[in-house]
């Protein structure tokens, strides 16, 4: 399947999406929505605003009422559920309800989405030591998931959906459970993806992770964009700048 | 070799899993194989054995008179017409009178004085020993007795009969047994995968929310059933061969057992046994797939 970006530097790109739930439940509305590579993008709202259902629209969980998607140059509505692995493999996603396997050991879970990429088990143990090391969770790279704390279970979740580094990383409220240094040392390593080309599309209610920050923050209230600060800089080079500046601040606070 | 490592990781981590449920699917799977091989074992030595027995067999058709070249020709032919045969001996008043006296041996001054042609002439005919002619031996002696000029057909019917109905009952239990092969295998291995499913499904959704292939996801639940197949059949043939061992040191002894040439099957016919149960197991393995893993 040979399908092309709608811009080279576009990698999401929603037009005029709706999701509507039975029966008669409308949990998106009219949403445009275009983001460059290399971008983050803090999506905030109340509960029931629509944030995890546009992480779910992006990531091919469900599809759309209304409109079109296209992710990091594939068309999903013209996606075959075969080809869906293709989608799921650029795009990394931390679950807000984790999605962790509670009977296996922390490195298994970060180890699982490597594997099904066929990386070499020596990779796969290097990274995820790398990752937890990151995340100060390397003391537990043993430890069954369901005895972790659910704000090391978040970690876990967030290290899962970076292993592989992918294009693009959806993160549902990922530092909802986490204290303030930890919740640092998750953003750091959120901005040291950024550097190294990732897109992210965080959904928060935490506040104090975008107040005051250069990047675009899309407020979504009852299925609509209510308001989007920071519009996206035209020049991407602009945009690395800017990041690369946040992500030696954020260190430099560390 | 990276992607059959990891699938095969991943089929040993399933079976692992449910090993409960695994070891019982085995030991049915071996217990089906060798009630189907352990019949197939008689009947394939009753047929050896049938064959040994049947270089014996004979039919012979008794002639009110000698015949003459042209109408051995037309017996001939009209015995060729109806079954394909051996050979076919045309015995004299004459050579039967020899003959017997030869069987006789020492004893032959009971013949003093008994014509040479007391015996009446006769054919001899030899099917061919194959289950199919045994089985339609009594037609072929009903057939003879029309031929003109015969007096009387002779042959071991008694024995023929038990041994074909030994036969026909041997069929009918490797029909029964194979079809327990079939239902067993088929089942249970289907049966264990979808408790392997529905036992492992969160993990099942997990892999393809992080990329993982259909094939990445399926390939483990064939290997599982394959390799069910595959170790309960050898498991099955193994058993068979240990009690076919201690049945023919058991009874080498006893002259009736020690006569017959009981053997183990070929190489060909185990592999054959193992290849078709492992095959059973993948389209049972393929069948619990197909209903239970929505991907």
């Amino acid at each position: 399947m040979s399908q092309t970006p709608t811009t080279p530097s576009t990698i999401i790109d929603l037009i005029k999406i709706s999701k509507t739930y039975h029966p008669d439940i409308q949990a998106l509305a009219d949403i445009s929505l275009h983001v460059c590579q290399g971008e983050i993008i803090f999506l905030t709202g109340a509960s029931g605003a629509g944030k995890t259902t546009l992480r779910r629209l992006i990531s091919r969980i469900e599809k759309p009422t209304k409109g079109m998607i296209e992710v990091a140059g594939l068309d999903l509505a013209k996606l075959p559920r075969n080809k869906i692995h293709l989608l799921r493999r650029k795009v990394g996603t931390a679950y807000q309800d984790f999605k962790l396997l509670s009977d296996r050991t922390v490195a298994d879970n970060i180890a699982i989405a490597m594997e099904v990429m066929y990386r070499p088990s020596s990779y796969i143990e290097h990274r995820t030591r790398t990752l937890l090391d990151q995340l100060d969770l390397v003391k537990k790279y043993s430890t069954r998931a369901g005895d972790l704390s659910r704000g090391e279970q978040q970690r876990v979740a967030i290290a899962r959906a970076v292993a592989n580094n992918p294009e693009i990383v959806l993160a549902d409220e990922p530092t909802g459970n986490l204290d303030a240094e930890t919740t640092a040392r998750v953003m750091a390593l959120f901005h040291q993806l950024n550097r190294q080309g990732t897109t992210l599309l965080i959904a928060t209610h935490d506040r104090t992770l975008f107040e005051g920050t250069s990047h675009r923050v899309i407020e979504l209230r009852f299925g609509k964009i209510r308001s989007a600060a920071n519009e996206s800089p035209e020049n991407s080079d602009e945009l690395i700048g800017e990041l690369e500046e946040d992500l030696i601040s954020q260190e430099s606070e560390q | 070799m990276r992607v059959l490592y990891v699938v095969l990781r991943q089929t040993c981590r399933n079976m692992l899993h449910s090993w409960k449920s695994q070891c019982m699917t085995l030991l049915t799977v071996s217990l089906s194989v060798l009630i189907f091989s352990f019949f197939f074992l008689i009947y394939s030595n009753a047929l050896h054995i049938g064959e040994k027995l049947g270089d014996d067999l004979r039919l012979i058709v008794y002639l009110e008179e000698e015949a003459a070249p042209p109408l051995q020709e037309e017996y001939r032919h009209k015995i060729l017409k109806f079954d394909q045969v051996d050979r076919i001996e045309f015995v004299s008043s004459q050579q039967a009178y020899k003959r017997f006296e030869q069987m006789l041996g020492e004893n032959t001054d009971v013949l003093t004085g008994v014509p040479v042609d007391f015996l009446p002439p006769s054919i001899e005919v030899y099917p061919v020993r194959t289950l199919d002619s045994l089985s339609r031996i009594t037609r072929f002696s009903d057939y003879l007795q029309t031929l003109p000029g015969v007096l009387k057909v002779q042959y071991g019917k008694e024995w023929i009969d038990r041994f074909y109905a030994f036969i026909q009952l041997m069929r009918v239990i490797i029909i029964l047994s194979g079809a327990l092969l079939i239902m067993t295998t088929t089942f249970m291995v289907a049966h264990t995968i979808r408790l392997t499913l529905v036992s492992r499904q969160q993990e099942l959704e997990l892999l393809r929310l992080v990329g993982a292939t259909n094939n990445y996801i399926r390939t483990p639940f064939l290997f599982e059933g394959a390799l069910q197949g595959c170790i309960g059949a050898s498991c099955g043939i193994g058993a068979l061969l240990l009690l076919f061992n201690w049945i023919t040191l058991r009874f080498a002894g006893p002259e009736t057992i020690s006569h017959m040439p009981f053997i183990f099957f070929d190489w060909p016919i185990v592999c054959a046994i193992i290849g078709i149960a492992t095959l059973l197991c993948t389209l049972g393995s393929i069948s619990a797939i197909r209903r239970f893993l929505h991907l």
